[in-house]
């Protein structure tokens, strides 16, 4: 080995002229995956050391519709400070206009906040915001409410029955991310817990939820607190969150982003090994000389490789480093955009674990795709080397190469799956990859034969452009392959956000309801029914009594997260609605068993979404149990219908035969179609006649996940925009090690009598061949994935965007005209004499 | 008046051309002053130490290097006032080009890379008269072979007939036998030779060959950038 590291360390004196392009195939691809790690590292660290300051509290209980006992209240309060938090949606009225919106409403005691400070503009102190002042409570909100209710500071608005008068707007509120439903329809409002008394908002059945903050005495028996708290109440019914796991949904949200950033970096990776592999490959075509005369005198095919081994390695380090480097200090580079995007301070710092991470992939892509040619130039015989310089590197190499070959690539799938926030997903991006990867192998090996076969077809210019194509050497195949990657990425990307787009945007707004009003009381429905149905331009209503409840037993066993698959866990994880139903509501499909009928009065059966029960485990004949307002209601499975979330209907998953639940305190949930014109008339007589009511515009609903889809689009072209940079890379590469060869043809055919314009009609003719099979390639692999992802996962209907596939196909075919004809213009302007002399 | 290749004046015309070509040590004087007329239908050898200027006196003829000063007037055609395509369209018209080192196109068969000067004339049967040409040179059996599937006496006759199958007014050889071994070389130039007669084209050689110099009607002889020698040989 010191042999081989001598020759080396010599032969690396040339520099690193030739290695540009595997430096930057290497940088970019371990920079996008140490910077996706860095942030994620940052952020979660953020979320952990601020647990208490998110959550409110050491831990924090939560109840549904439901409040404490005074025995429970008592006992939260012998060992620690407890701060209650009332959450709920309303509508909010301003006086003095007519204007009214929906608030997400946060409603606190004395003691709030435990952790953190409430940041406020006036700064004002706790004790005077939320008091009581005549008529009307204090309150503080976003200054998004102000500007819907067009009111100012010291503006009143009116909820229910109870007044408010704004004092101040929100700069900061700690413990958002807390006790947050995943989605915000409303702008946030503030205001003393005392006040909802006022409201009349609280009524049986409404949608209320009760958090219990606890600021322990001692912070460190956290564990110990948590134990007696079980032990003392077995039976209780809410749920226990702690500082260590402040925002389940948050820590979900960058553990989901994070995979798909780390996967697409992974990508961009793979695309870059190909260039890696090219690299090498035109590296060692320019030592075949240094390589064939340390044959001549004695150097074994093992030493050798060593010795070529360890000078890419280390031009490989160079590369890993480089990549380390940007993505490491990333955090700190994007710290005020991470400030302004978060609810939660990342800590900016350098965290080893991810960089390990990419070093890990960035090393095994290396030597994946550079052992392969390095063995295939060693194993020749020395007098073949001086000879047939293409072909060398073609075929497959000595058994116990080409297996670490493929040891090496199995090892970066396992790596990117064992690492894997969700291994599912990443063995279907590890699938995925190979098979993509396959099939532009095959697409390059067509391509090259068609162009073959094609022969003589044409003139010389397109004759010289299929030749180009399949004769050996020809870069066709791996520029196909890092292109076409690159913009499968794109177009599956451009053809998933297209659906979404079209269904929030165009599809759902046609099918769904104007309005969704929930909380209509059981003794509200008449004359609801009769207000809304008297406005002009009303044309449909449906109603339905709503509950909420929570699984807490699958055929008598407690219901156990890890007794069921993942796809079905967050059912467990919260309450569900819950509804009723005679006769089987219009729209409804059973796929299994049959619907009861509407005279049923037997046992509670149950009907339940075929996508839910495939999650549970659960099929027709098994039992399901609900809690519902503290009663557990146990359910025979009677059939499963076919949900369509993104019809925006009423949608439940569990829907129970008449009897025990008719009789039980509910609300109701009403959706209304108008006119588009008269909707308003309909919200306005609804807020005047039912002030507890609350309306949810579904226009505005759709403008929320439209915003929220619309900046992850932004994150996830970007991530898409570096793998097109890998691919754009590696075929700048490939056509860099073309280009003396190029520029030689073009020459030669200039002393033979072609213009300048017919050669590079043939350059055009090449590489818009090459661009344009490729991006063919690439939008039909890209459609099947984006297909699979939008009727299989989001279960959509899949609509083909042309356009977004005309863009693929312009940028490809833009790309490889741009990068073939770069130099090649000015080459062919020069004199022909320098390149034809006889030296 | 016009000779038979329908050319007023000579084929090549030379006056006063000069050629300073910049290198890292400065300035080069290749040509210092040529004065050169070739009747058409005229064999000449340029013969003359290595760096005397006959491969760019050679170079200014087939419009592939630009005189500094002087004039250069080939095949009725002012050189100096045809911009890069214009030349390419008169080497097309006029031109057949022998390199010492082929100068092959690696991607295109034997026929292919003979039939591209008369597919760029956008004379029709290209390939029957490059299966032809090849023919001539004795290659009919490798005419799929590519460059580098043939040997270097094999790749000089294609380039050979690739010189000779636009049938052009003037065939410029520089040292086509450079690289070939005594017998290859000479069964290249007789074919060269022969090739000529049967076109009845001008032919202009370099060669460092006496013996084969001396089989040309004329010889120049050029010494330091200036023609040292101009005689008619024996």
């Amino acid at each position: 080995m010191i042999n081989a590291w001598r020759i080396a360390r010599r032969e690396l004196r040339g520099g690193v002229r030739g290695f540009r392009v595997f430096l930057a195939c290497l940088a970019l691809g371990v920079a996008a995956i140490a910077a996706v790690g860095s942030i994620a590292s940052s952020v979660i660290a953020g979320l952990e050391e601020d647990g208490a300051i998110l959550l409110g509290g050491d831990a924090a209980l939560r109840m549904t519709h439901r409040d404490i006992s005074a025995d429970e209240r008592a006992w939260l309060g012998r060992s620690a400070d407890v701060s209650r938090v009332v959450y709920l949606r309303s509508m909010a009225r301003a006086i003095g206009n007519d204007k009214r919106s929906l608030v997400e409403m946060k409603m606190v005691d004395g003691a709030y906040p435990l952790y953190g400070a409430l940041e406020t503009t006036p700064p004002i102190a706790a004790a005077d915001l939320f008091t009581r002042r005549g008529d009307a409570w204090g309150a503080v909100a976003d200054t998004a409410l102000l500007r819907r209710l067009g009111i100012e500071i010291g503006g009143r608005l009116k909820i229910g029955d109870a007044i408010y008068e704004i004092r101040g707007t929100i700069d900061r509120e700690p413990d958002r991310v807390s006790g947050a439903r995943a989605l915000q329809l409303g702008p946030r409002f503030m205001a003393s817990a005392a006040s909802v008394a006022d409201s009349g908002l609280v009524q049986p059945g409404s949608q209320v939820w009760y958090f219990y903050r606890i600021r322990l005495n001692e912070p460190a028996a956290l564990d110990s607190w948590k134990t007696d708290l079980d032990d003392t109440f077995p039976d209780a019914q809410w749920s226990v969150q702690d500082r260590s796991n402040a925002s389940p949904i948050i820590k979900r949200f960058i553990d989901r982003t994070t995979l798909f950033m780390t996967l697409v970096g992974l990508t961009a990776l793979l695309v870059g090994g190909v260039g890696v592999g090219n690299a090498v490959r035109d590296f060692l075509a320019g030592k075949i000389q240094t390589i064939a005369t340390l044959k001549c005198i004695g150097a074994s095919s093992g030493l050798i490789f060593g010795a070529y081994l360890i000078q890419v390695m280390v031009m490989a380090a160079a590369g890993i480093a480089i990549g380390l480097l940007i993505g490491g200090l990333a955090p700190a580079a994007l710290a005020d955009l991470l400030r302004d995007a978060l609810p939660l301070v990342a800590r900016i710092g350098i965290y080893t674990q991810p960089l390990i991470l990419a070093t890990a992939f960035g090393v095994l892509t290396a030597l994946a795709f550079s052992i392969w040619p390095i063995a295939r130039a060693c194993d020749l015989p020395a007098a073949a080397l001086f000879r047939d310089s293409i072909a060398r590197f073609r075929g497959v190499p000595r058994w116990p190469f080409a297996a670490a070959t493929v040891l090496l690539l199995a090892a970066l799938a396992v790596l990117a799956v064992e690492t894997a926030f969700s291994r599912p997903i990443a063995m279907w991006f590890v699938g995925g990859s190979a098979a993509a990867m396959a099939l532009f192998g095959i697409a390059g090996i067509l391509i090259a034969r068609a162009a073959k076969l094609a022969g003589r077809a044409g003139g010389t210019g397109l004759r010289l452009a299929l030749a180009n194509l399949h004769r050996q050497g020809a870069p066709t195949g791996s520029v196909v392959m890092s292109l076409g990657l690159g913009l499968t990425v794109l177009v599956t990307v451009a053809l998933i956000e297209a659906n979404l787009g079209r269904q929030i945007t165009k599809s759902l707004p046609q099918r769904a309801p104007g309005y969704f009003f929930i909380d209509i009381q059981n003794d509200q429905v008449a004359a609801f029914e009769k207000t809304v149905s008297g406005v002009d331009g009303f044309r449909e209503m449906r109603r339905t009594p709503m509950l909420r409840g929570r699984i807490t037993r699958l055929n008598g066993e407690t219901a156990k997260a890890e007794n069921i698959a993942e796809r079905g866990r967050w059912m467990l994880r919260g309450d569900r609605g819950v509804t009723w139903a005679r006769g089987l509501p219009e729209g409804e499909k059973i796929v299994a068993g049959t619907w009861w009928s509407d005279s049923y009065t037997g046992p509670q059966l149950v009907s339940l979404s075929a996508n839910a029960a495939a999650g549970l485990g659960v099929g027709i004949g098994d039992t399901i149990t609900v809690n519902i307002l503290g009663r557990n209601i146990t359910g025979k499975i009677a059939n499963l219908r076919d949900v369509r979330w993104g019809t925006l209907r009423m949608n439940f998953i569990f829907m129970f035969s008449p009897g025990l639940l008719e009789n039980a305190p509910q609300t109701h949930l009403a959706t209304v179609h108008a006119d588009p014109a008269r909707e308003a008339a309909i919200e306005t007589a609804v807020a005047a006649a039912f002030p507890n009511v609350t309306t949810i515009r579904v226009y505005d609903v759709l403008e929320t996940v439209n915003g929220f889809l619309g900046r992850l689009g932004l994150a996830i072209r970007l991530a898409a925009g570096i793998a097109i940079v890998a691919g754009i890379l590696v075929l700048a590469g490939a056509v860099a090690a073309g280009h003396r060869r190029r520029v030689y043809d073009s020459v030669v055919l200039k002393v033979l009598g072609a213009t300048r314009r017919r050669i590079m009609g043939t350059l055009l003719l090449e590489y818009g061949l090459l661009g344009l099979v490729t991006a063919l390639v690439a939008s039909v692999i890209g459609t099947i994935a984006a297909w699979a992802v939008v009727t299989e996962v989001m279960r959509f209907q899949f609509s083909f965007d042309p356009l977004a596939v005309a863009t693929a196909v312009v940028i490809a075919v833009a790309v490889t005209l741009a990068l073939g004809f770069y130099g090649t213009w000015r080459a062919l302007g020069q004199k022909a004499a320098p390149l034809l002399r006889n030296e | 008046m016009k000779d038979d290749n329908g050319i007023r004046g000579p084929m090549v015309l030379l006056n006063d051309v000069e050629l300073k070509l910049d290198s890292e040590a400065g300035s080069v004087n290749i040509l210092k002053g040529i004065n050169l007329e070739i009747a058409a239908g005229e064999t000449v050898s340029v013969v003359g130490p290595s760096g005397s200027g006959k491969t760019s006196m050679m170079m200014l003829i087939g419009g592939l290097e630009r005189q500094t000063s002087g004039k250069v007037e080939v095949a009725g055609h002012d050189l100096a006032s045809l911009d890069e395509d214009g030349l390419a369209r008169f080497r097309r018209d006029n031109i057949g080009i022998v390199f010492q080192n082929f100068h092959l196109i690696p991607t295109m068969n034997a026929m292919e890379n003979v039939a591209i000067p008369v597919e760029l004339a956008g004379i029709d049967n290209a390939f029957d008269r490059a299966r032809a040409a090849l023919g001539s040179v004795g290659l009919d059996q490798r005419l799929t072979h590519y460059p580098g599937q043939l040997s270097g006496g094999e790749q000089q006759r294609v380039a050979l007939a690739r010189a000779i199958v636009a049938q052009p007014r003037l065939i410029l050889a520089d040292e086509p036998t450079g690289n070939l071994d005594g017998s290859t070389g000479e069964s290249v130039i007789d074919l060269l030779f022969s090739l000529r007669a049967d076109h009845g084209a001008t032919l202009m050689l370099i060669t460092h060959n006496p013996a084969l110099a001396e089989r040309c009607g004329r010889l120049i002889d050029l010494q330091d950038g200036l023609i040292g020698a101009d005689r008619v040989t024996a």
